[in-house]
Protein backbone atom coordinates (compact mmCIF):
# COMPACT_ATOMS: atom_id res chain seq x y z
CA UNK A 1 0.00 0.00 0.00
CA UNK A 2 1.51 3.21 -1.11
CA UNK A 3 1.49 6.07 1.90
CA UNK A 4 0.30 9.05 -0.62
CA UNK A 5 -1.64 8.23 -3.92
CA UNK A 6 -2.70 11.08 -5.83
CA UNK A 7 -5.42 10.21 -8.23
CA UNK A 8 -6.36 12.85 -11.41
CA UNK A 9 -5.29 15.98 -9.38
CA UNK A 10 -6.93 19.36 -10.78
CA UNK A 11 -6.64 22.91 -9.77
CA UNK A 12 -7.99 25.56 -12.09
CA UNK A 13 -7.11 29.44 -10.78
CA UNK A 14 -9.16 32.45 -12.80
CA UNK A 15 -7.36 34.66 -14.20
CA UNK A 16 -9.21 37.73 -15.53
CA UNK A 17 -11.95 35.36 -15.91
CA UNK A 18 -10.25 32.62 -17.76
CA UNK A 19 -9.76 29.49 -16.01
CA UNK A 20 -6.01 28.25 -16.36
CA UNK A 21 -5.67 24.96 -15.22
CA UNK A 22 -2.36 24.97 -12.53
CA UNK A 23 -2.50 21.06 -12.20
CA UNK A 24 -4.25 18.67 -14.41
CA UNK A 25 -5.12 15.72 -13.94
CA UNK A 26 -1.96 15.11 -12.27
CA UNK A 27 -1.66 11.04 -10.64
CA UNK A 28 1.75 9.51 -8.36
CA UNK A 29 2.40 7.73 -5.75
CA UNK A 30 4.76 7.69 -2.84
CA UNK A 31 6.55 4.96 -1.28
CA UNK A 32 7.14 4.58 2.68
CA UNK A 33 10.66 5.94 2.94
CA UNK A 34 10.89 6.85 -0.78
CA UNK A 35 11.56 10.50 -2.40
CA UNK A 36 10.10 11.43 -5.23
CA UNK A 37 11.15 14.85 -6.50
CA UNK A 38 8.95 16.85 -8.96
CA UNK A 39 10.55 19.14 -11.17
CA UNK A 40 9.70 21.50 -13.91
CA UNK A 41 9.63 25.22 -15.32
CA UNK A 42 8.50 28.05 -13.13
CA UNK A 43 5.04 28.23 -13.36
CA UNK A 44 4.88 24.03 -14.20
CA UNK A 45 2.85 23.63 -10.86
CA UNK A 46 5.19 22.27 -8.70
CA UNK A 47 4.44 24.60 -6.32
CA UNK A 48 0.67 24.00 -6.31
CA UNK A 49 0.65 20.32 -6.15
CA UNK A 50 2.80 20.73 -2.80
CA UNK A 51 -0.02 23.10 -1.51
CA UNK A 52 -2.78 20.37 -2.49
CA UNK A 53 -1.34 17.55 -0.99
CA UNK A 54 -0.82 19.87 2.30
CA UNK A 55 -4.41 20.98 2.07
CA UNK A 56 -3.71 24.48 2.30
CA UNK A 57 -5.68 25.09 -0.99
CA UNK A 58 -8.21 22.88 -1.80
CA UNK A 59 -8.07 20.71 -5.10
CA UNK A 60 -11.06 21.66 -7.62
CA UNK A 61 -11.23 17.59 -8.92
CA UNK A 62 -9.19 14.63 -7.89
CA UNK A 63 -8.46 12.30 -4.90
CA UNK A 64 -5.65 12.13 -2.34
CA UNK A 65 -5.05 8.65 -0.24
CA UNK A 66 -2.87 9.33 2.76
CA UNK A 67 -1.99 6.16 5.07
CA UNK A 68 -4.68 4.40 3.53
CA UNK A 69 -7.38 6.47 3.80
CA UNK A 70 -9.42 9.26 2.00
CA UNK A 71 -7.11 12.97 2.93
CA UNK A 72 -9.89 15.13 1.30
CA UNK A 73 -12.87 14.28 3.53
CA UNK A 74 -11.12 15.06 6.93
CA UNK A 75 -12.16 18.57 8.10
CA UNK A 76 -11.73 21.05 11.47
CA UNK A 77 -9.85 18.98 14.40
CA UNK A 78 -9.44 15.57 12.75
CA UNK A 79 -7.71 17.24 9.57
CA UNK A 80 -5.19 19.39 12.22
CA UNK A 81 -4.85 16.13 13.90
CA UNK A 82 -3.86 14.45 11.34
CA UNK A 83 -1.26 17.25 9.68
CA UNK A 84 1.03 16.01 12.22
CA UNK A 85 2.14 13.06 10.10
CA UNK A 86 2.33 15.28 7.08
CA UNK A 87 4.79 17.99 7.43
CA UNK A 88 6.47 20.77 5.39
CA UNK A 89 9.33 22.54 4.56
CA UNK A 90 9.37 25.79 2.86
CA UNK A 91 12.05 27.67 0.48
CA UNK A 92 12.80 30.91 2.23
CA UNK A 93 13.12 29.97 6.26
CA UNK A 94 12.95 33.71 7.03
CA UNK A 95 9.49 34.15 5.36
CA UNK A 96 8.29 30.51 6.81
CA UNK A 97 8.92 31.87 10.50
CA UNK A 98 6.91 34.56 11.81
CA UNK A 99 9.23 37.50 12.22
CA UNK A 100 8.85 37.81 15.90
CA UNK A 101 9.59 34.19 16.86
CA UNK A 102 12.00 32.65 19.01
CA UNK A 103 13.66 28.66 17.75
CA UNK A 104 12.22 27.62 21.01
CA UNK A 105 8.68 28.94 20.05
CA UNK A 106 8.43 27.64 16.34
CA UNK A 107 9.88 24.48 17.99
CA UNK A 108 7.58 24.35 20.97
CA UNK A 109 4.31 24.86 18.86
CA UNK A 110 3.81 21.47 16.91
CA UNK A 111 4.70 19.61 20.40
CA UNK A 112 2.13 21.66 22.44
CA UNK A 113 -0.42 21.92 19.44
CA UNK A 114 -0.36 18.09 19.36
CA UNK A 115 -0.02 17.17 22.69
CA UNK A 116 3.45 15.28 22.71
CA UNK A 117 5.09 16.55 25.13
CA UNK A 118 3.94 18.17 28.35
CA UNK A 119 4.65 21.90 29.07
CA UNK A 120 7.49 20.27 31.72
CA UNK A 121 8.88 18.18 29.06
CA UNK A 122 8.81 20.75 26.19
CA UNK A 123 12.64 22.22 26.79
CA UNK A 124 13.98 18.61 26.67
CA UNK A 125 12.42 17.85 23.74
CA UNK A 126 13.40 21.18 22.12
CA UNK A 127 17.35 21.16 23.07
CA UNK A 128 16.69 17.36 21.35
CA UNK A 129 15.06 18.23 18.13
CA UNK A 130 17.72 20.87 18.07
CA UNK A 131 20.71 18.39 18.18
CA UNK A 132 19.14 16.04 16.26
CA UNK A 133 19.20 18.55 13.14
CA UNK A 134 22.92 19.53 14.34
CA UNK A 135 22.49 23.00 16.53
CA UNK A 136 23.51 23.50 19.38
CA UNK A 137 20.61 23.58 22.39
CA UNK A 138 21.64 27.24 23.46
CA UNK A 139 19.81 28.35 20.16
CA UNK A 140 16.76 27.94 21.57
CA UNK A 141 16.44 31.89 23.05
CA UNK A 142 17.58 32.85 20.16
CA UNK A 143 14.98 35.51 17.86
CA UNK A 144 14.54 33.60 14.48
CA UNK A 145 15.93 36.61 12.61
CA UNK A 146 18.96 36.73 14.57
CA UNK A 147 20.30 33.28 12.91
CA UNK A 148 22.01 32.60 10.02
CA UNK A 149 19.99 30.94 6.96
CA UNK A 150 21.38 27.66 7.17
CA UNK A 151 20.68 27.19 10.78
CA UNK A 152 17.55 28.24 10.28
CA UNK A 153 16.52 25.90 7.69
CA UNK A 154 17.38 23.02 10.29
CA UNK A 155 15.37 24.40 12.46
CA UNK A 156 12.63 24.34 9.41
CA UNK A 157 13.44 20.71 9.54
CA UNK A 158 13.40 20.19 13.18
CA UNK A 159 10.18 21.54 13.88
CA UNK A 160 8.64 19.07 10.30
CA UNK A 161 10.04 16.79 12.45
CA UNK A 162 9.00 16.98 15.73
CA UNK A 163 5.60 15.56 14.99
CA UNK A 164 7.10 12.04 13.67
CA UNK A 165 5.03 12.63 10.41
CA UNK A 166 5.79 9.90 7.70
CA UNK A 167 6.10 12.19 4.62
CA UNK A 168 7.99 15.34 4.70
CA UNK A 169 6.92 18.03 1.64
CA UNK A 170 10.24 19.63 0.38
CA UNK A 171 9.14 23.00 -1.46
CA UNK A 172 12.58 24.01 -2.83
CA UNK A 173 14.00 23.35 0.76
CA UNK A 174 17.28 24.06 -0.70
CA UNK A 175 17.20 26.30 -3.45
CA UNK A 176 17.46 29.60 -1.52
CA UNK A 177 20.20 27.63 0.58
CA UNK A 178 24.28 28.93 -0.56
CA UNK A 179 25.84 25.80 -1.98
CA UNK A 180 27.89 24.45 0.90
CA UNK A 181 25.43 25.16 2.81
CA UNK A 182 22.77 23.14 0.47
CA UNK A 183 25.08 20.06 0.78
CA UNK A 184 25.07 19.95 4.44
CA UNK A 185 21.29 20.14 4.33
CA UNK A 186 20.56 17.98 2.08
CA UNK A 187 22.67 15.06 4.24
CA UNK A 188 20.38 15.93 7.17
CA UNK A 189 17.49 14.89 4.91
CA UNK A 190 19.02 11.77 3.99
CA UNK A 191 20.07 10.78 7.29
CA UNK A 192 17.01 11.42 8.75
CA UNK A 193 15.41 9.20 6.00
CA UNK A 194 17.30 6.45 6.46
CA UNK A 195 16.60 6.60 10.29
CA UNK A 196 12.95 7.34 10.17
CA UNK A 197 11.52 6.09 7.37
CA UNK A 198 10.51 9.79 6.48
CA UNK A 199 9.13 10.15 3.04
CA UNK A 200 9.88 13.13 0.83
CA UNK A 201 8.35 15.05 -1.91
CA UNK A 202 10.97 16.59 -3.06
CA UNK A 203 10.04 19.74 -5.02
CA UNK A 204 12.63 21.74 -6.87
CA UNK A 205 14.29 22.90 -10.10
CA UNK A 206 17.48 21.85 -9.86
CA UNK A 207 18.00 18.46 -11.96
CA UNK A 208 21.25 17.97 -10.61
CA UNK A 209 19.74 17.95 -7.53
CA UNK A 210 17.39 16.11 -7.70
CA UNK A 211 19.43 13.39 -9.38
CA UNK A 212 21.30 13.36 -6.54
CA UNK A 213 18.83 12.78 -3.54
CA UNK A 214 15.42 11.53 -5.36
CA UNK A 215 14.47 7.88 -6.00
CA UNK A 216 11.70 8.64 -8.60
CA UNK A 217 11.13 12.25 -10.54
CA UNK A 218 8.27 13.40 -12.41
CA UNK A 219 8.67 16.13 -14.51
CA UNK A 220 5.76 18.30 -15.01
CA UNK A 221 4.84 20.93 -17.69
CA UNK A 222 2.21 23.56 -17.76
CA UNK A 223 0.16 21.60 -14.74
CA UNK A 224 0.46 18.01 -16.49
CA UNK A 225 2.96 14.78 -16.21
CA UNK A 226 5.62 15.27 -18.98
CA UNK A 227 7.32 12.26 -18.05
CA UNK A 228 8.27 10.09 -14.63
CA UNK A 229 10.54 7.16 -13.69
CA UNK A 230 13.51 6.63 -12.23
CA UNK A 231 15.50 9.82 -11.38
CA UNK A 232 18.82 8.64 -12.38
CA UNK A 233 17.32 6.79 -16.07
CA UNK A 234 14.79 9.97 -16.55
CA UNK A 235 17.67 12.82 -16.00
CA UNK A 236 20.36 10.90 -17.83
CA UNK A 237 18.53 9.66 -20.83
CA UNK A 238 14.71 12.59 -21.04
CA UNK A 239 11.96 11.26 -23.57
CA UNK A 240 10.54 14.32 -23.62
CA UNK A 241 10.92 17.99 -25.33
CA UNK A 242 10.45 19.66 -21.20
CA UNK A 243 12.84 16.50 -19.93
CA UNK A 244 15.50 17.54 -22.98
CA UNK A 245 15.52 21.33 -22.50
CA UNK A 246 15.49 21.38 -18.50
CA UNK A 247 18.13 18.91 -18.64
CA UNK A 248 20.24 21.20 -21.24
CA UNK A 249 19.43 24.37 -19.49
CA UNK A 250 21.15 22.50 -15.80
CA UNK A 251 24.00 24.39 -15.60
CA UNK A 252 27.47 21.78 -15.38
CA UNK A 253 30.49 22.14 -13.81
CA UNK A 254 32.09 19.61 -15.56
CA UNK A 255 31.38 20.99 -18.92
CA UNK A 256 34.96 23.19 -18.92
CA UNK A 257 36.76 19.77 -18.33
CA UNK A 258 35.60 18.05 -21.77
CA UNK B 1 20.86 56.16 17.48
CA UNK B 2 18.39 54.86 20.72
CA UNK B 3 14.77 55.57 19.58
CA UNK B 4 14.28 57.68 22.75
CA UNK B 5 16.98 59.75 21.47
CA UNK B 6 15.80 60.14 18.12
CA UNK B 7 12.19 61.01 19.50
CA UNK B 8 13.94 63.71 21.69
CA UNK B 9 15.31 65.29 18.58
CA UNK B 10 12.59 65.99 16.97
CA UNK B 11 10.87 69.34 18.42
CA UNK B 12 6.83 68.70 17.85
CA UNK B 13 7.79 65.18 19.29
CA UNK B 14 9.39 66.85 22.80
CA UNK B 15 6.15 69.72 22.40
CA UNK B 16 3.74 67.44 22.60
CA UNK B 17 5.51 65.31 25.24
CA UNK B 18 6.12 68.12 27.65
CA UNK B 19 2.15 68.84 27.34
CA UNK B 20 1.46 65.55 27.55
CA UNK B 21 3.52 65.36 30.88
CA UNK B 22 2.31 68.41 32.30
CA UNK B 23 -1.66 66.69 32.04
CA UNK B 24 -0.03 63.61 33.46
CA UNK B 25 1.57 65.20 36.53
CA UNK B 26 -1.56 67.46 36.69
CA UNK B 27 -4.29 63.95 36.77
CA UNK B 28 -2.02 62.34 39.33
CA UNK B 29 -1.69 65.03 42.12
CA UNK B 30 -5.01 65.88 41.51
CA UNK B 31 -5.83 64.60 44.97
CA UNK B 32 -2.78 65.88 46.54
CA UNK B 33 -2.40 69.72 45.54
CA UNK B 34 -6.59 69.27 45.78
CA UNK B 35 -7.39 67.19 48.24
CA UNK B 36 -11.36 67.42 48.89
CA UNK B 37 -14.29 67.73 46.72
CA UNK B 38 -13.14 70.22 43.85
CA UNK B 39 -17.34 71.06 43.75
CA UNK B 40 -17.32 72.40 47.17
CA UNK B 41 -17.70 76.40 48.21
CA UNK B 42 -14.05 77.45 48.17
CA UNK B 43 -14.50 81.19 48.27
CA UNK B 44 -16.51 84.36 46.81
CA UNK B 45 -18.72 83.45 43.88
CA UNK B 46 -17.03 84.68 40.00
CA UNK B 47 -14.02 86.01 41.80
CA UNK B 48 -11.81 86.81 38.76
CA UNK B 49 -8.34 84.89 38.35
CA UNK B 50 -4.85 86.58 39.75
CA UNK B 51 -6.93 88.56 42.83
CA UNK B 52 -6.69 86.01 45.54
CA UNK B 53 -3.57 84.12 45.63
CA UNK B 54 -5.25 81.32 47.42
CA UNK B 55 -7.54 80.58 44.14
CA UNK B 56 -5.23 81.43 41.19
CA UNK B 57 -7.87 81.33 38.62
CA UNK B 58 -10.71 82.65 40.55
CA UNK B 59 -13.93 81.01 41.17
CA UNK B 60 -17.02 80.35 39.20
CA UNK B 61 -20.51 80.81 39.62
CA UNK B 62 -20.76 78.53 42.77
CA UNK B 63 -17.40 79.86 44.59
CA UNK B 64 -15.73 76.79 43.78
CA UNK B 65 -12.18 76.89 42.69
CA UNK B 66 -11.55 76.65 39.04
CA UNK B 67 -7.49 75.44 39.16
CA UNK B 68 -8.78 72.26 41.87
CA UNK B 69 -11.36 71.58 38.90
CA UNK B 70 -9.39 72.17 36.04
CA UNK B 71 -6.59 69.66 37.50
CA UNK B 72 -9.79 67.24 38.58
CA UNK B 73 -10.91 68.04 35.09
CA UNK B 74 -7.44 66.46 33.71
CA UNK B 75 -7.85 63.23 35.17
CA UNK B 76 -11.10 63.08 33.46
CA UNK B 77 -10.26 63.87 30.07
CA UNK B 78 -6.82 61.32 30.18
CA UNK B 79 -8.77 58.44 31.82
CA UNK B 80 -11.74 58.51 29.38
CA UNK B 81 -9.84 59.59 26.38
CA UNK B 82 -7.13 56.61 27.36
CA UNK B 83 -9.52 53.71 28.13
CA UNK B 84 -11.97 54.91 25.04
CA UNK B 85 -9.32 54.80 22.47
CA UNK B 86 -8.04 51.48 24.37
CA UNK B 87 -11.87 50.24 23.90
CA UNK B 88 -11.62 51.29 20.38
CA UNK B 89 -8.30 49.74 19.21
CA UNK B 90 -9.20 46.62 20.62
CA UNK B 91 -12.37 46.13 19.14
CA UNK B 92 -11.07 47.17 15.95
CA UNK B 93 -7.72 45.14 15.71
CA UNK B 94 -10.50 42.03 17.11
CA UNK B 95 -12.71 42.75 14.59
CA UNK B 96 -10.74 43.76 11.27
CA UNK B 97 -8.31 40.41 12.43
CA UNK B 98 -11.44 38.04 12.25
CA UNK B 99 -12.80 40.00 8.96
CA UNK B 100 -9.68 39.61 7.04
CA UNK B 101 -8.53 35.73 8.41
CA UNK B 102 -12.09 34.29 8.42
CA UNK B 103 -12.85 35.59 4.76
CA UNK B 104 -16.42 34.57 2.89
CA UNK B 105 -19.24 35.13 5.14
CA UNK B 106 -18.07 36.11 8.22
CA UNK B 107 -15.82 38.38 6.74
CA UNK B 108 -19.03 40.24 4.94
CA UNK B 109 -21.14 40.29 7.97
CA UNK B 110 -17.97 41.89 10.20
CA UNK B 111 -17.52 44.51 7.23
CA UNK B 112 -21.28 45.44 6.87
CA UNK B 113 -21.40 45.96 10.65
CA UNK B 114 -18.26 48.39 10.56
CA UNK B 115 -20.09 50.19 7.59
CA UNK B 116 -23.06 50.58 9.37
CA UNK B 117 -21.19 52.09 12.33
CA UNK B 118 -19.21 54.25 9.95
CA UNK B 119 -22.54 56.55 8.78
CA UNK B 120 -23.76 57.26 11.43
CA UNK B 121 -21.98 60.29 12.53
CA UNK B 122 -19.79 58.68 16.08
CA UNK B 123 -21.05 62.29 17.85
CA UNK B 124 -24.48 61.47 17.33
CA UNK B 125 -24.41 57.76 18.14
CA UNK B 126 -21.82 58.17 21.18
CA UNK B 127 -25.16 60.94 22.39
CA UNK B 128 -28.21 58.34 21.36
CA UNK B 129 -25.89 55.93 23.34
CA UNK B 130 -25.07 58.04 26.40
CA UNK B 131 -28.64 59.25 26.74
CA UNK B 132 -30.39 55.96 26.33
CA UNK B 133 -28.10 53.97 29.09
CA UNK B 134 -27.61 57.01 31.17
CA UNK B 135 -24.52 59.15 32.11
CA UNK B 136 -21.30 57.56 34.14
CA UNK B 137 -17.75 57.68 33.00
CA UNK B 138 -17.38 54.19 32.01
CA UNK B 139 -20.64 54.40 29.65
CA UNK B 140 -19.32 57.61 27.95
CA UNK B 141 -15.90 55.70 27.33
CA UNK B 142 -18.08 52.97 25.59
CA UNK B 143 -19.81 55.46 24.04
CA UNK B 144 -17.20 56.87 22.20
CA UNK B 145 -15.01 53.39 21.61
CA UNK B 146 -18.33 52.73 19.49
CA UNK B 147 -18.02 55.20 17.30
CA UNK B 148 -14.56 54.98 16.80
CA UNK B 149 -13.44 50.95 16.31
CA UNK B 150 -14.32 51.44 12.60
CA UNK B 151 -11.32 53.19 11.81
CA UNK B 152 -9.03 50.55 13.22
CA UNK B 153 -10.98 47.76 11.94
CA UNK B 154 -9.83 48.82 8.54
CA UNK B 155 -6.80 49.35 8.51
CA UNK B 156 -6.61 45.94 10.63
CA UNK B 157 -7.97 44.03 8.13
CA UNK B 158 -6.12 45.17 4.99
CA UNK B 159 -2.80 44.36 6.89
CA UNK B 160 -4.48 41.39 7.79
CA UNK B 161 -5.46 40.28 4.49
CA UNK B 162 -1.66 40.63 2.99
CA UNK B 163 -0.16 39.31 6.13
CA UNK B 164 -2.62 35.65 5.68
CA UNK B 165 -0.86 35.05 2.35
CA UNK B 166 2.77 34.58 4.16
CA UNK B 167 4.55 31.54 4.06
CA UNK B 168 4.83 31.92 7.74
CA UNK B 169 0.76 31.37 8.49
CA UNK B 170 1.29 29.00 5.67
CA UNK B 171 3.49 27.24 8.19
CA UNK B 172 1.13 27.56 11.08
CA UNK B 173 -1.58 26.05 9.50
CA UNK B 174 0.67 22.68 7.68
CA UNK B 175 1.49 21.96 11.70
CA UNK B 176 -2.28 22.19 12.59
CA UNK B 177 -2.55 25.33 14.75
CA UNK B 178 -5.73 26.17 15.32
CA UNK B 179 -7.29 28.78 13.26
CA UNK B 180 -8.14 31.21 15.93
CA UNK B 181 -4.52 30.84 17.11
CA UNK B 182 -3.25 31.69 14.30
CA UNK B 183 -5.63 34.70 13.49
CA UNK B 184 -4.89 36.01 17.41
CA UNK B 185 -1.25 34.90 17.87
CA UNK B 186 0.54 34.78 14.17
CA UNK B 187 -1.23 37.05 12.40
CA UNK B 188 -2.76 40.02 14.84
CA UNK B 189 0.63 41.05 16.89
CA UNK B 190 2.25 41.45 13.12
CA UNK B 191 -0.42 43.68 11.80
CA UNK B 192 -0.74 45.75 15.01
CA UNK B 193 1.81 48.46 13.96
CA UNK B 194 -0.23 50.35 11.55
CA UNK B 195 -3.17 50.25 13.74
CA UNK B 196 -1.18 51.46 16.94
CA UNK B 197 -0.65 54.40 14.79
CA UNK B 198 -4.01 55.56 14.67
CA UNK B 199 -4.10 55.64 18.25
CA UNK B 200 -3.03 59.56 19.06
CA UNK B 201 -5.86 60.63 17.01
CA UNK B 202 -8.35 58.54 18.14
CA UNK B 203 -7.10 59.76 22.08
CA UNK B 204 -6.92 63.60 20.81
CA UNK B 205 -11.19 62.71 19.13
CA UNK B 206 -11.85 60.63 22.25
CA UNK B 207 -11.34 63.87 24.80
CA UNK B 208 -12.76 66.40 22.56
CA UNK B 209 -15.97 63.84 22.20
CA UNK B 210 -16.32 63.45 25.88
CA UNK B 211 -15.79 67.18 26.43
CA UNK B 212 -18.35 67.62 23.71
CA UNK B 213 -20.87 65.41 25.89
CA UNK B 214 -20.04 67.02 29.12
CA UNK B 215 -20.86 70.48 28.08
CA UNK B 216 -23.93 69.21 26.50
CA UNK B 217 -24.67 67.90 30.23
CA UNK B 218 -24.53 63.97 29.39
CA UNK B 219 -20.87 64.06 31.40
CA UNK B 220 -20.85 61.68 34.37
CA UNK B 221 -22.62 64.43 36.86
CA UNK B 222 -20.44 63.27 39.69
CA UNK B 223 -16.65 64.52 38.16
CA UNK B 224 -15.66 67.55 37.10
CA UNK B 225 -15.03 67.72 33.19
CA UNK B 226 -13.49 70.40 30.96
CA UNK B 227 -16.84 70.19 29.06
CA UNK B 228 -18.59 70.50 31.88
CA UNK B 229 -16.93 73.15 32.84
CA UNK B 230 -17.01 75.68 29.89
CA UNK B 231 -21.02 75.07 29.76
CA UNK B 232 -21.06 76.22 33.49
CA UNK B 233 -19.52 79.03 32.07
CA UNK B 234 -21.48 79.74 29.01
CA UNK B 235 -24.26 81.21 31.24
CA UNK B 236 -21.76 83.91 32.46
CA UNK B 237 -20.08 84.38 29.41
CA UNK B 238 -20.18 87.90 28.92
CA UNK B 239 -19.52 88.90 32.70
CA UNK B 240 -17.03 85.81 33.35
CA UNK B 241 -15.67 84.96 30.14
CA UNK B 242 -12.30 83.13 31.97
CA UNK B 243 -14.62 80.35 33.03
CA UNK B 244 -14.96 79.36 29.68
CA UNK B 245 -11.67 80.35 28.73
CA UNK B 246 -9.34 78.45 31.42
CA UNK B 247 -11.20 75.24 30.30
CA UNK B 248 -11.00 75.55 26.75
CA UNK B 249 -6.99 76.53 26.60
CA UNK B 250 -6.13 73.29 28.76
CA UNK B 251 -8.42 71.45 26.53
CA UNK B 252 -6.40 72.80 23.25
CA UNK B 253 -3.11 71.74 24.89
CA UNK B 254 -4.40 68.50 25.88
CA UNK B 255 -5.44 68.12 22.07
CA UNK B 256 -2.38 69.34 20.89
CA UNK B 257 -0.14 67.35 23.26
CA UNK B 258 -1.61 63.77 22.03
CA UNK B 259 -1.06 64.87 18.68
CA UNK B 260 2.12 65.94 18.22
CA UNK B 261 3.52 63.21 20.73
CA UNK B 262 1.84 60.84 19.05
CA UNK B 263 2.92 62.55 15.68
CA UNK B 264 6.68 62.08 16.86
CA UNK B 265 6.13 58.10 17.84
CA UNK B 266 4.77 57.47 14.62
CA UNK B 267 8.07 59.48 12.80
CA UNK B 268 10.46 57.58 15.22
CA UNK B 269 9.41 54.16 14.51
CA UNK B 270 9.39 55.17 10.55
CA UNK B 271 12.91 56.77 10.61
CA UNK B 272 13.71 53.18 12.60
CA UNK B 273 12.29 50.78 9.97
CA UNK B 274 13.48 52.64 7.19
CA UNK B 275 16.70 52.46 8.50
CA UNK B 276 16.72 48.20 9.30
Amino acid sequence: MSLLAVSNLTKNYRRTGKPVAAVDDVSFTIEPGETLALAGPSGSGKSTIARLVLRLIEPDAGRIEFEGSDFLVLRGAALRARRARLQMVFQDPLAAFNPRATVARVLDDPLRIHGIASRAERPRRIAALLERVGLAADLAPRAIHEISGGQRQRVAIARAIATKPSLIVLDEAVSALDVSVRGQILDLLLDLQRQDKIAYLFISHDLGVVRAVAHRVILLNAGRIAESGDARAVIDAPRSAIGRALVAAAPKLNRAKT
Amino acid sequence: MSPLRRFLRTPEAVAGAILLGALAAMALSASLLFPGDPQAIAGPALLPPFQDWSLPLGTDRLGRDVLAELFHGARTSLAVGLAAAAAALAIGAVVGTLAGFADGLVDEVLMRVTDAFQTVPSFLLALAFVSVVGPSLGIVVIAIALGTWTGPARVARAEVLSIRERDYVANARAIGMHPLEIAFREVLPNALPPVLAMSSVIVAAAILTEAALSFLGLGDPNRVTWGGMIAEGRTVLRTAPFLSIVPGIALVLTVLGVYLAGEGIVETTAVKRGLS
